[in-house]
C-alpha cells in the first residue's frame, strides 16, 4: 500500500464518485423529462437518490480490488452517463 | 387525539420496557441481572415476544398522540433513548431491571 | 489494496473518520444546539424575551416597516465585487417576505432589491433585513447577533466559510463520510446484535471506549443516517448544481411555464399598481386552510413584484403540527385580493422531499421530539469523540515506544474539538453578557471572542498534551473541563447580573427559553466537574481498569473515560 495508490484510490472514491453521481443525476433527469415527468419532480427524485448512489460508489471504490476498474467504472461511467444526458437533452429538445 | 402527554408517557414507558425485555432475552444481559439463574430458551423466546409487543404498543400510542409523520419519528427516537437507558442500567444498576422479569 | 471487504471498510472508517471527524463534531454539536436556536437567541437578546406572537397585521404594522427597509451594507459590498464596479443609484424593490415560527417572539422581515448592472447575472440582487417586536412594531437594534439562529445554526452547515461555498462543501463531504462511516462501522462490528445493549465501563479503557463508540453509533443509527442524508439532500442544489449548468434551459423553461400555468408572473410588468388589503388575503387563506381541515397560522408571507400590476402575494401555512415545513400556499393577486391559485397537494416525490427536509429543519411543535433530537445529536458527538479516543488509546503505547508524536497530535486535536469547542460556545455567551450594549459591531466582537477562545483552547491543548507521547493521559482534558464548568456558571451568573432574570424568577413565571438555557448551562457545569474529578483520579497513573464515567456524562461530549 504505497502513498500513490492510496491517493489514487481516495481520488477515485471522491472525484470518480462525484463524476458518476453527476452523470446519474443529469441522465436521470433527462430520462425523466423524456417520459413526461415534471422537471421539479425529476430533479427532486434524482437528488433524493444521488447521495445513496454516491455512498455506494464511495464504499465500492475501497471494497473493489482493481483500482483501474474503479476509475473506469466511476469516472468512465460518469462521463458516459453525462454524455448520454447531453445527447438526450440536445437532440430531443426536451 | 387525546392530550399528548397522557399518551406519550405510556409510550415512553412501553419503549423502555420493550427494550428491557429484548435485552434480557439475551444470555449475557440476563446474567448481569439474575446472576444466580441461567436463561432458559423458552423464557428467552417469551421475553423477545413481549418485548416486540411492547415496542409495537409504543408505536400505537405515538400514532394516537400526533400526526403520523411526527409519530413515527417520536417512536424511533424513543426506541433509541430507551435502548440507551437499558444499556446504561445494565452497566451500572442491573438490579433495577430485575422487576422486568423475576 | 485490501485483502478483504471487512478490512477495506475498516481502513475507510478509521482514516476518513479521523480526518473528517473534526468537522463532523462541529456539525453534530452545533446542530444539536440549533434544535433550540431560537431559545438561545432569547437568552442572547434580552429585549426579545417575551412570548411567541402570531404574525401581526400587514396593512397596519408590517407595510410601513417594509417600506423603510434598505439593503444591507455587507450585501452591497459583495454585490459591488460581483459587478466589478459601483451599483446603480436606485435599486428597484422586487420582493418582500416575513417569516415566523411558533417559537419566535420576534418577526423577521426581508426585502429584495434588483441590481441591474451585472453583465454576468441578470438576476443579481441584494437583501435588506430587520427584526421587529410584533406587539409594537418596534424595530430591534440592528447589531444584536442571534447567537442561536444567526451563529450556531449557520456554523453547523457552513462553518461560516462563505467563500465559494467552501464551508458547505466541507460539511457536505463530512456528511458523506458520516454515511460511509455508519455503513463501514456496521460491516466492522461483528457482533452488532449480540452487543446491542453492551457497555462494560469496568473493563480496560480500550474496551469500554469502543463499547461506548459502538453503542452511541448503533443505538442512534437511524438518526445519524437520516440526518446526514437529509442534510445532503437539503443542499443538493449546491452540491449538484445541474439546474444552473447543464440543465439550465430546461429548468428555466419549466419555471416560466409553471409561472404561466399557475398565473403567477415570473417578471414584473413595469406598470405600477396599488396593493389591496393583505390582511383580508390572510383571512381568506386561513378560511381555506380550515375548510381543508387543517386550520393554522401564517408561517411565511411573500409579496412578489411589489407595487407592480403583476404583483402577487403568497401566504404559506406554518407547519407546526406535522413534519413538512410550510405549505398549503394560497396566492393572491396583489392589486385586487383575488385568489389566483391555491397550491395543489404535493406530488409523491415532493412529499418525500418535504418530509425529509422538514424532519431535519424541525419547525414542528413537539418538545419531546426536540429533546430526542438533542439526545441524538449529543450521542453523535460522543460517538465521534470516542472514535478519536479509541484511535489514540490503541496507538499511543506503540507510538511512545517508537518515539512518534502522532498520538499526541491526534489527542491535542481531539481536546480542541471536544472540550475546546464547548469552551468556545460558552465564551461567546459570556462575551454576549459582558460586552457593552452600545458597542458598534457588537455581533462581530462576540464572534471574535468565539474564534479567539477556540484558538486559545487549541494552544492550551497542544501545550498540555505532551504526556500522550509517553503513553499517558493528557492533563489538557481535565483542565479544560474545569474551565467549562467555570464559564458555564459564569454565564448563568452574568445573565442574572445583567438582566435580572435569574433562574428562580424565570422558573416561577415559566419562561422556559431562558430558564431552560440557564438549567442546561448548570447541568453542563455539573457534568464538567464530575468529568474533571474522574480524570484527576485517572491521571494519578493508576493502572487499574478504567473508572466508570457518569451515566449522564454519556450524553455530554465533555466526558473522557480514561485510565
Amino acid at each position: 500500500m504505497n502513498a500513490a495508490r492510496i491517493a489514487s484510490r481516495v481520488a477515485a472514491s471522491l472525484l470518480g464518485g462525484y463524476a458518476f453521481v453527476w452523470g446519474f443525476v443529469t441522465l436521470g433527469i433527462a430520462l425523466g423529462l423524456a417520459v413526461g415527468m415534471d422537471y421539479d419532480d425529476a430533479r427532486t427524485l434524482c437528488n433524493l437518490l444521488a447521495f445513496l448512489v454516491f455512498l455506494s460508489c464511495f464504499c465500492w471504490a475501497f471494497a473493489h480490488a482493481s483500482l483501474a476498474r474503479v476509475w473506469g467504472v466511476l469516472a468512465g461511467g460518469g462521463l458516459l452517463m453525462t454524455g448520454a444526458a447531453w445527447w438526450l437533452l440536445g437532440t430531443t429538445a426536451l | 387525539m387525546s392530550s399528548p402527554v397522557l399518551l406519550l408517557l405510556p409510550a415512553a414507558l412501553a419503549s423502555l420496557a420493550g427494550m428491557g425485555w429484548l435485552a434480557l432475552a439475551m444470555e449475557d444481559n440476563w446474567q448481569r441481572v439474575h446472576r444466580d439463574r441461567p436463561l432458559r430458551p423458552g423464557k428467552s423466546a417469551t421475553l423477545r415476544c413481549i418485548g416486540a409487543l411492547a415496542v409495537a404498543a409504543a408505536l400505537l400510542l405515538c400514532l394516537r398522540a400526533d400526526h403520523p409523520t411526527m409519530a413515527v419519528l417520536v417512536w424511533v427516537m424513543s426506541l433509541s433513548a430507551a435502548a440507551l437507558a437499558v444499556t446504561l442500567l445494565l452497566a451500572w444498576r442491573p438490579t433495577w431491571l430485575a422487576w422486568l422479569c423475576r | 489494496m485490501f485483502s478483504s471487504f471487512r478490512l477495506s471498510m475498516a481502513w475507510l472508517h478509521t482514516w476518513f473518520g479521523l480526518v473528517l471527524g473534526y468537522v463532523l463534531m462541529v456539525a453534530f454539536f452545533f446542530g444539536a444546539l440549533s434544535v433550540f436556536d431560537r431559545e438561545i437567541d432569547r437568552w442572547a437578546i434580552p429585549e426579545s424575551r417575551f412570548e411567541p406572537q402570531p404574525m401581526p397585521s400587514f396593512d397596519k404594522v408590517l407595510k410601513p416597516i417594509f417600506q423603510s427597509i434598505t439593503p444591507e451594507d455587507e450585501e452591497l459590498e459583495a454585490a459591488r465585487e460581483r459587478v466589478g464596479g459601483p451599483l446603480p443609484e436606485k435599486l428597484p424593490l422586487m420582493n418582500w417576505s416575513a417569516y415566523t415560527t411558533h417559537r419566535d417572539p420576534v418577526l423577521s422581515m426581508y426585502a429584495e432589491f434588483a441590481v441591474t448592472n451585472n453583465p454576468n447575472d441578470p438576476d443579481e440582487h441584494v437583501h435588506g433585513h430587520v427584526t421587529i417586536d410584533p406587539r409594537s412594531g418596534e424595530v430591534l437594534p440592528h447589531d444584536r447577533l442571534k447567537i442561536g439562529s444567526g451563529f450556531f445554526y449557520p456554523l453547523h452547515f457552513s462553518l461560516h466559510l462563505e467563500w465559494q461555498s467552501l464551508g458547505y462543501w466541507i460539511v457536505g463531504l463530512a456528511a458523506l463520510v458520516m454515511l460511509a462511516a455508519l455503513v463501514s462501522g456496521v460491516v466492522m462490528h461483528r457482533k452488532i446484535f449480540r452487543e446491542f445493549f453492551t457497555f462494560r465501563p469496568a473493563k480496560h479503557i480500550r474496551r469500554s471506549t469502543l463499547d461506548l463508540h459502538n453503542l452511541t453509533g448503533v443505538l442512534a443509527l437511524p438518526f445519524h443516517f437520516i440526518f446526514a442524508l437529509s442534510g445532503l439532500t437539503i443542499f443538493a442544489g449546491i452540491y449538484l448544481p445541474v439546474s444552473e449548468t447543464m440543465l439550465k434551459p430546461q429548468a428555466q423553461a419549466h419555471a416560466m411555464e409553471e409561472a404561466r400555468a399557475k398565473g403567477l408572473a415570473f417578471k414584473p410588468s413595469g406598470t405600477p399598481a396599488p396593493m389591496a388589503s393583505v390582511d383580508a388575503m390572510v383571512l381568506e387563506a386561513k378560511r381555506r386552510w380550515a375548510a381543508r381541515d387543517m386550520p393554522g397560522e401564517v408561517g411565511f408571507l411573500q409579496v412578489h413584484h411589489v407595487g407592480d400590476a403583476n404583483g402577487y402575494v403568497s401566504i404559506y401555512r406554518a407547519g407546526s403540527d406535522r413534519v413538512a415545513l410550510v405549505g398549503q400556499a394560497v396566492h393572491f393577486e396583489a392589486s385586487s385580493g383575488r385568489v389566483i391559485l391555491e397550491e395543489p397537494p404535493p406530488t409523491p416525490v415532493a412529499s418525500i422531499n418535504n418530509f425529509l427536509t422538514g424532519l431535519h429543519l424541525q419547525h414542528f411543535r413537539h418538545w419531546l421530539l426536540r429533546w430526542f433530537y438533542v439526545l441524538g445529536g449529543l450521542m453523535g458527538c460522543v460517538c465521534i469523540a470516542t472514535g478519536f479516543l479509541f484511535f489514540v488509546e490503541k496507538r499511543k503505547a506503540q507510538h511512545s515506544r517508537q518515539g512518534s508524536n502522532a498520538s499526541r497530535w491526534v489527542d491535542a486535536l481531539a481536546v480542541t474539538t471536544v472540550t475546546g469547542m464547548v469552551l468556545a460556545a460558552l465564551a461567546i455567551l459570556v462575551a454576549n453578557r459582558l460586552l457593552p450594549v452600545d458597542l458598534p459591531h457588537r455581533g462581530d466582537w462576540e464572534q471574535r471572542f468565539f474564534w479567539g477562545s477556540w484558538m486559545l483552547a487549541c494552544g492550551h491543548a497542544v501545550w498540555r498534551s505532551a504526556p500522550v507521547a509517553r503513553g499517558r493521559l493528557a492533563p489538557a482534558w481535565r483542565e479544560q473541563c474545569w474551565l467549562i464548568a467555570a464559564l458555564a456558571v459564569a454565564a448563568v451568573a452574568l445573565n442574572w447580573a445583567t438582566t435580572g432574570d435569574h433562574l428562580l424568577s424565570t422558573l416561577a413565571r415559566g419562561y422556559w427559553p431562558v430558564a431552560g438555557m440557564d438549567l442546561s448551562l448548570l447541568v453542563c457545569a455539573g457534568l464538567a466537574v464530575a468529568a474533571a474529578l474522574r480524570l484527576r483520579r485517572a491521571e494519578r497513573g493508576s493502572a487499574a481498569p478504567a473508572a466508570a464515567p457518569e451515566a449522564a456524562a454519556r450524553d455530554k461530549l465533555v466526558e473522557a473515560p480514561r485510565v
